[in-house]
């Protein structure tokens, strides 16, 4: 009989296995390929991101599911928006998002991205995500403690490997949707600045 | 840091307002003109030379804001809280970012939030909103509430976008009503239990 960690495993990675709606096996083989190896992004939005080294060091070791941490957004798979996000932050994340390469993930944290949480009267946060970027899974809680986050990913890898993860080619298609709502609470101007051009030319520090 | 400073404040400055809040924290409400005076002088005659902090309180009633200069010595152990009311429709003050290097930004943030004009400070820009053009959102004029439900759209389905305190007042009276009776109930019980039991000792009584 399996008990601790061995136990633990086994009922995270439960249902992985059995996923049978692939329609051909290449298909099966680069969905498992995908959900395997999933490269976050090291990128810390609001009060979440504290949860994260917890989730990938050694305590909840995330990298046994195939989850890992990666350095820039062109080599990055999932972007964790974890916890609130304010207007400048949403410019960030939008640009970090586009600069993502295909196919590509957004795995949203906590209950502010969910519907405001306690920022609901907040003037500069905005309250659903998926009005301004295409949500693979949501992980609701103030915040979610490592174990919720890791069965949000197994969730995700679940998604990924049945072939329904598609957010992507949801953003693609919806963009006028997205860019109309992204324009109505930041503007015209949606992109920011480089930080280069905030800290020597736009004012500065 | 004795009487000899307060009497001094008080009677160069004509000021009555010299409160002594704590041992090591002290204040005085000056008006506007005297300010870099008064601030000049406290620097130099009594070593506050660290300012640690620009604040603004926004009396909407009376029409002005609250501007709370703070100032420490190098020894960190004594405070001068400095207050000067300034009007509340086109603030105008003058800069100590000269004076003081982090007066800077401390004033680039009060410009921001509240829309105070400090003249002579070279960078006013927006610091941590962007594209801002709306009230100064620390006014108490700009209705937050309203602002969120003009330009954002809630998710259907939270509709605890109401008064807190009245819900929350309402919740109380519930909660209290509810341990009054409870209260009731263990009394009405306490007492039929002790009825019983002086019944049960009468019939034993009888018996006998």
């Amino acid at each position: 009989m399996e008990n601790g960690f061995l136990l633990e495993q086994k009922t995270l990675e439960g249902d992985l296995n059995s996923d049978t709606s692939h329609k051909s096996s290449v298909d099966f083989l680069m969905n498992w390929f995908r959900k395997r190896s999933i490269f976050v992004l090291a990128y810390g939005t609001g009060c979440g991101a504290i949860e994260m080294p917890p989730t990938f060091t050694s305590r909840y070791d995330a990298e046994r599911l195939g989850i890992r941490g990666a350095a820039t957004p062109r080599q990055a798979d999932v972007i964790i928006v974890s916890g609130y996000c304010s207007y400048k932050t949403l410019r960030r994340i939008i640009r970090t998002y586009e600069q993502m390469s295909n196919p590509k993930y957004i795995l949203a944290l906590g209950s502010c991205t969910v519907n405001g949480g306690m920022y609901w009267d907040s003037y500069n946060t905005i309250k659903k995500l998926e009005d301004y970027l295409p949500v693979d899974m949501y992980v609701n809680g103030c915040m979610p403690r490592p174990e919720s986050i890791l069965e949000g990913f197994i969730a995700l890898q679940k998604e990924i490997g049945e072939g329904k993860a598609s957010s992507w080619q949801k953003y693609e298609e919806n963009y006028e949707f997205y860019r109309k709502n992204q324009e109505a609470v930041l503007g015209e101007k949606v992109e920011p600045s480089y930080a280069a051009d905030w800290y020597l030319y736009d004012g500065g520090l | 840091m004795g009487m000899m400073m307060f009497q001094k404040i008080k009677s160069h400055f004509a000021t009555d307002d010299v409160e002594v809040k704590r041992n090591d924290l002290y204040k005085v409400g000056i008006r506007r003109d005297r300010l870099v005076e008064l601030i000049h002088m406290l620097r130099d005659e009594y070593g506050f030379k660290t300012l640690n902090a620009i604040t603004c309180t926004d009396w909407i009633e009376e029409g002005h804001f609250a501007l709370t200069y703070m100032f420490t010595t190098l020894d960190r152990k004594h405070t001068f809280m400095i207050q000067t009311m300034v009007n509340r429709e086109n603030t105008q003050i003058k800069t100590f970012s000269h004076e003081f290097k982090q007066a800077q930004i401390m004033e680039r943030d009060l410009h921001e939030m509240y829309g105070i004009n400090f003249i002579g400070n070279e960078n006013l820009k927006e610091l941590s909103l962007e594209n801002w053009v709306h009230t100064p959102p620390l006014r108490r004029e700009f209705d937050t509430l309203e602002f969120v439900n003009n330009n954002l759209t809630f998710r259907e389905g939270r509709d605890d976008n109401v008064d807190t305190k009245a819900e929350s007042k309402r919740l109380r009276v519930l909660k209290k009503a509810k341990k009054d009776a409870d209260k009731k109930e263990a009394a009405k019980k306490a007492k039929e239990e002790a009825e019983a039991q002086k019944s049960k000792e009468e019939e034993v009584k009888d018996g006998e």
